[in-house]
């Protein structure tokens, strides 16, 4: 039963890591994105369709990036350009989605796709119990093993990552060396609509290997506390979301083995634990918030 | 936020939602007529809008009032399903046999006080654990759904509903007393006067002087010796009641019994309501007034074009950023 929660928490929590991934590059730079669940949904649909239509994964790829991505612009333009509020905007961008993908998604929905078949890794797949939980999976799956570290090497130990910290920090550094603040706060956002497009390629085209209105239910949400759990950490990241995912598999696994418990209040678990998670951390993370959005969230809900 | 440039905002995001219809193979222009025809074109439909804009009232109201302390209520949607089941619990509990005014007092009573604990845990966190309220508010919204299905599914599963996920169909002492036309209850007046309420709280009581205090620089007002931590619970709780409150009204005025899908979306129209107007309590009826209009009409999107209901989505939410992206006054740090 182990296993079989592990491999679940892996495969289920790739989308879950794209999104917190982008979230954490976009909040590194000061702006919070809780469009991320939209640009999910987005890539999600995206990639799916056009994989039906087309019959090519790869192009559904692109077309989920660049779905998030553009979703992303709009939160970017209405927060960069136009100064609202970021959670506002945010939800505005999520419903944006949600809407966009229930209408243009409506004849796509339980069609089903020959989408990400499981790949094991030669040799390494027969290895007991570490085979299955890390070395049998999807290609999206492998690629984000690999996109944590990546993101932590770009925010961490690049010079583009450096300033784009920067931006999210104190802003005013960053005039001092002739580099706009707002162009690597538009680079961040879209890096995120992007990521969080791919994770829900992921959970359309290689999880679900099927499209429905608004299944991403509130994994956008549940990456963006995981960002904060993180402290804003991508390495850190992975631990959240293979915690939230691991604990959806391990309810799927009491409901198949009838734990007597409504399987309902099971699915209500996760999110729970999530908020759990969070209460037990916010102290510490009191430190690890970058300086401008601290900001964002002191000044308040006013205009 | 003036009227012009509301309307504009409307004009911006019809404008854009008829693309993508367009896009979905759908004639933009007769979506667009059947809608404004399904909205405005009956005495009924008029209604029809007055009843649906009255949990928007309401949702809108608890994402208003903890805004002037600061806080973001994003939990309305939950908030009003914990109302809804609150107000259940109570008339399951009296059983009959009171007289309405009374049952009705008191499935209120049970609404306002199961909104308030919704909005409990994450107040709690904030206070207690320093949790920001946006996520956990959020997420809690999936988990009332959660509670309302595992309810709905079991122990208050109607025997006579032939399988069908639902509750016992509510007694007329149980009912919102229908005030006009054919659906228009009590609970509409209800809504007006909590806006009235809430207004008049805000404007002209030191209670909501200090949330306000609270609310422009939480650190100025904690050296001024105010009681930060008990005036953000207060709002946020109070927040959650007006939205409990909204619940109970739904499931008395209009619904008549529980359903798993009853009042998805709601809270979040409240919330997109309450920013349309700048958290203005006294303008929240007119934010609602407008979003339950667009509401009404996206039921003639299913009926006459076909399309899923949850497309009426774009054009709030494009609504929203329109007027989100007017040039306001610059946020400091966000530049």
């Amino acid at each position: 039963m182990l296993e079989a929660v592990l491999v679940g928490a892996v495969r289920g929590g790739t989308s879950i890591l794209y999104a917190a991934l982008g979230e954490t590059i976009s909040e590194r730079a000061g702006v919070i994105n809780l469009g991320v669940e939209g640009c999910m949904l987005v890539g999600a649909l995206g990639a799916y369709a056009t994989a039906v239509s087309t019959g090519s994964l790869a192009l559904g790829l692109v077309v989920a990036v660049t779905g998030g991505m553009a979703l992303a612009a709009v939160h970017a333009f209405v927060v960069l350009e136009r100064h609202a509020n970021q959670l506002a905007a945010g939800l505005g961008v999520w419903l944006l989605g949600l809407g966009l993908t229930s209408l243009l998604g409506q004849s796509y929905v339980g069609r089903g796709v020959d989408g990400f078949a499981n790949v094991p890794v030669p040799g390494l797949h027969r290895l007991p119990f570490v085979g299955p939980v890390l070395f049998d999976h999807d290609l999206l799956t492998y690629a984000s093993f690999l996109a944590a570290p990546v993101v932590w090497w770009l925010l961490f130990r690049t010079r583009t990552g450096l300033a784009l910290r920067a931006a999210g920090e104190r802003d005013e550094v960053l005039h001092a060396y002739g580099r706009s603040p707002k162009r690597l706060r538009y680079l961040a956002v879209l890096s995120c609509g992007g990521l969080a497009g791919l994770g829900g390629a992921q959970l359309a085209t290689a999880l679900a290997q099927n499209w429905s209105e608004n299944m991403t239910v509130g994994r956008g949400f549940v990456a963006v506390g995981l960002v904060i759990f993180a402290a804003w950490d991508p390495r850190r990241a992975v631990a959240g979301a293979y915690l939230f995912s691991g604990a959806v598999a391990l309810n799927l696994q009491l409901q198949a083995r009838g734990a007597g418990i409504s399987p309902f209040l099971l699915t209500a678990l996760p999110y729970l634990l999530v908020i759990g998670v969070l209460a037990l951390f916010a102290r510490r993370r009191v430190h690890a918030v970058p300086e401008g959005l601290r900001k964002v969230f002191e000044s308040g809900a006013v205009s | 936020m003036n009227v012009a440039s509301l309307a504009g905002a409307v004009l911006v995001a019809m404008a854009i939602f008829s693309l993508f219809v367009l896009a979905r193979g759908a004639a933009p222009l007769q979506v667009l007529a059947d809608m404004a025809t399904s909205a405005l074109g009956s005495r009924r439909a008029i209604g029809e809008i007055l009843v649906q804009a009255t949990p928007f009232v309401l949702a809108a109201l608890a994402t208003a009032l903890p805004s002037r302390a600061g806080l973001f209520n994003i939990g309305a949607e939950g908030q009003l399903v914990s109302g809804a089941i609150g107000a259940m619990a109570a008339a399951n509990a009296i059983g009959g046999g009171l007289p309405t005014p009374v049952t009705l007092a008191l499935m209120a009573a049970g609404g306002i006080v199961a909104g308030a604990l919704w909005a409990l845990g994450p107040t709690i966190l904030r206070v207690a654990a320093g949790v920001s309220e946006v996520i956990s508010t959020l997420l809690l919204n999936n988990v009332a759904f959660l509670v309302l299905a595992w309810l709905v599914h079991g122990r208050w599963k109607d025997a006579a509903s032939l399988g069908l996920p639902q509750g016992r169909d509510l007694a007329t002492t149980e009912t919102l007393p229908v005030i006009f036309s054919q659906r228009v209850h009590l609970g509409v007046v209800l809504a007006v006067v909590a806006a009235v309420v809430v207004w008049a709280l805000l404007r002209f009581t030191g209670w909501g002087f200090r949330l306000r205090a609270v609310g422009g620089n939480p650190e100025a007002a904690r050296r001024a010796g105010l009681p930060v931590g008990w005036l953000i619970a207060s709002a946020m709780l109070t927040g959650g009641a007006i939205a409990g409150l909204g619940g109970m009204i739904e499931l008395a005025g209009i619904e008549g019994r529980v359903r798993p899908d009853m009042l998805v979306g709601f809270g979040y129209i409240g919330f997109l309501a309450s920013w349309l107007v700048r958290h203005h309590p006294g303008r929240v009826v007119a934010g609602a007034l407008l979003l339950a209009t667009i509401a009404v009409g996206g039921n003639s999107l299913q009926l006459d074009a076909g399309l899923p209901a949850a497309s009426v989505n774009i054009l709030m939410a494009l609504v929203l950023l329109a007027v989100l992206g007017r040039r306001g006054r610059a946020m400091p740090g966000v530049a």
